[in-house]
């Protein structure tokens, strides 16, 4: 059934700075979508609007899960959260104290997650090894790239329908870049997920994505409906592509 | 003068001190060291369970363990209360450091205050068939009165660790003060989850409350001779470690017994947090701490 996330003209801000100036955005079902965007153009800001974490102040937000339509407004990302949609997000944001293993738990916290528990614990060690080896290590002390892995195996023990990611390649050697965007693309078509995925890296996220946005000063200059049209446009030309 | 028998007579008494202290201990190491939450008041809530044990057991004739059990549950929804006050009055507004400090302290007074009112300042026991009692092991005499606190502190210790690690709700609490953000992102309420951690912090403090009038007469500001003493365990055990205030407990009490046998009783503080002083210099997370 259809897991999908519609933004509509949505409107939102920190305090009296309106950031997000009308953005339209959407994901359908089993769909790969990057949204593309220098530092500081709302990227960041239209997720936590998703997540529950940043109230919008106008348009519209809603997903569809499992066909049926849940209005976001004023809802906690607790809530969010319980209805399928996880969040690796930007900084990572694990508990640093504690073990890998721990962390890797806690992401299995949501009810419905932890039925499931084995099977996905299984699954993330199997797609992330180096989790295995280092599981009763604390994850502060891991380099920045064991980190990004372990916040994306984080987000998959939530059971999640729909995954969101912010910049994973923030701080990473390319190596580390391509292997993580690269179990991205695996674990969604493992389990039929819904993504959507800011970055600013372009030649990395078009590896992966169906298609994409490029927003810019918060408002979505183009729209791609496939990765080639992106490759295209001038603006990826100039901005991201050094051409 | 040293004899093999008063060292083995101290050390056994340490340890059964120590469990003691554990118990003590306990409660704010889950508020100050998981959640971020300075109850120093903590000591003065024992206090206030020991009296109500007190109360009990001199009117009713409860068995003070089975008080201390009985009164966790109304403690429970009073820590839920406290912290809630606590949370939006200060915690919510980011005011939390120092005038939350100054919220305790009141709350240990006033504990304080209330209980001298209603108690008076006398020095109050309770009565059961074990205390007075000792059993011996070959030449070594063991008094009830401390081996059933022990047993307790050790029970609590073992049934903390157990709710900590093993649950789903326990892993949350370990990780709320490090990123609330994250907790919710994992689809978990913060705020719920430290009020529920911090009522059973405040809950464990009615056992612990009964086992220290348990083991010697109690009267209203016998907290403050504590507050050091369980600062200096919490902090030597790694903040938030249910295991490491068990040791770091064990260590202190076989400290402070051997010194009041050998030394003199009044140096037994000063032993305590010279032990903490240089850990904390060695160590800083503590002996235990991750
Ligand atoms: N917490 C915040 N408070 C105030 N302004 C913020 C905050 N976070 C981001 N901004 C501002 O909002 C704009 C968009 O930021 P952000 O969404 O983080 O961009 P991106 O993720 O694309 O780098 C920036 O101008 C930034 O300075
Ligand atoms: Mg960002």
């Amino acid at each position: 059934m259809a897991n999908r996330i519609v933004v509509k003209n949505l409107e939102a801000g920190y305090g009296s700075v309106q950031v997000l100036h009308g953005v339209s955005v959407e994901v359908n079902d089993g769909e790969t979508v990057v949204l593309l965007g220098t530092n500081g153009n709302g990227k960041s800001t239209l997720i936590k609007c998703i997540m529950g974490i940043l109230p919008h102040t106008g348009g519209e937000l809603y997903l569809e899960i499992d066909g049926e339509r849940v209005d976001l407004a004023g809802k906690a990302p607790e809530e969010i959260v319980n209805l399928g949609v996880a969040l690796v997000p930007e900084g990572r944001r694990l508990f640093p104290m504690l073990t890998v293993e721990e962390n890797l738990l806690l992401g299995a916290y949501r009810p419905d997650a932890r039925k499931d528990i084995d099977r996905n614990l299984a699954f993330c060690f199997e797609a992330f090894p180096i989790l295995e080896e280092r599981k009763h290590q604390l994850a502060g002390s891991m380099s920045g790239g064991e980190q990004q892995m372990l916040a994306v195996a984080r987000a998959l023990m939530s059971a999640p329908r729909i995954l969101l990611v912010d910049e994973p390649s923030v701080g990473l050697a390319p190596i580390f870049v391509s292997r993580v965007i690269q179990k991205i693309q695996e674990l969604k078509e493992k389990y039929n997920l819904t993504v959507l995925m800011a970055e600013q890296n372009f030649n990395q996220a078009v590896k992966i994505a169906d298609r994409g946005y490029i927003i810019v000063h918060g408002q979505i200059e183009f729209e791609g409906k496939d990765t080639d049209e992106l490759r295209e446009n001038e603006m990826v030309k100039k901005f991201y592509l050094g051409v | 003068m040293f004899s093999f028998e008063l060292f083995i007579n101290a050390l056994v008494a340490g340890l059964l001190l120590g469990g003691f202290y554990a118990a003590f201990s306990l409660g704010l190491s889950l508020s100050f060291g998981l959640l971020d939450v300075v109850n120093i008041a903590h000591p003065a809530f024992i206090i206030f369970g020991s009296y109500l044990t007190f109360y009990v057991n001199e009117n009713f004739g409860v068995d003070p363990i089975l008080a201390g059990l009985l009164f966790a549950v109304p403690f429970y929804f009073l820590g839920v209360a406290v912290y809630r006050i606590y949370y939006n009055v200060f915690e919510k507004t980011g005011a939390e450091s120092l005038r939350g400090l100054v919220f305790f302290f009141g709350i240990f007074f006033l504990i304080e205050v209330l209980l001298i009112i209603t108690f008076g300042v006398d020095y109050r026991l309770v009565r059961a068939p074990y205390i007075g009692k000792t059993f011996h092991i070959g030449s070594l005499g063991v008094a009830w009165r401390l081996f059933v606190p022990f047993l307790v502190g050790t029970a609590l210790t073992i049934g903390l660790y157990q709710f900590l690690s093993k649950t789903f709700f326990g892993k949350a609490v370990m990780g709320v003060a490090q990123d609330s953000l994250a907790v919710r992102l994992m689809g978990a309420d913060p705020i719920r989850i430290k009020t529920i951690a911090f009522g059973i912090g405040i809950a464990t403090a009615t056992l612990a409350g009964s086992l220290l009038i348990i083991i010697g007469p109690v009267e209203p500001a016998i907290g403050r001779e504590y507050i050091g003493r369980v600062f200096a365990i919490t902090v030597l055990g790694g903040l938030g470690s249910m295991s490491g205030v068990f040791l770091a407990a064990l260590i202190i009490g076989v400290a402070e017994s051997f010194t009041a046998s050998f030394i003199g009783p009044s140096w037994a503080l000063a032993v305590s947090f010279g032990i903490l002083l240089i850990c904390l210099a060695v160590r800083p997370a503590g002996l235990f701490g991750r």
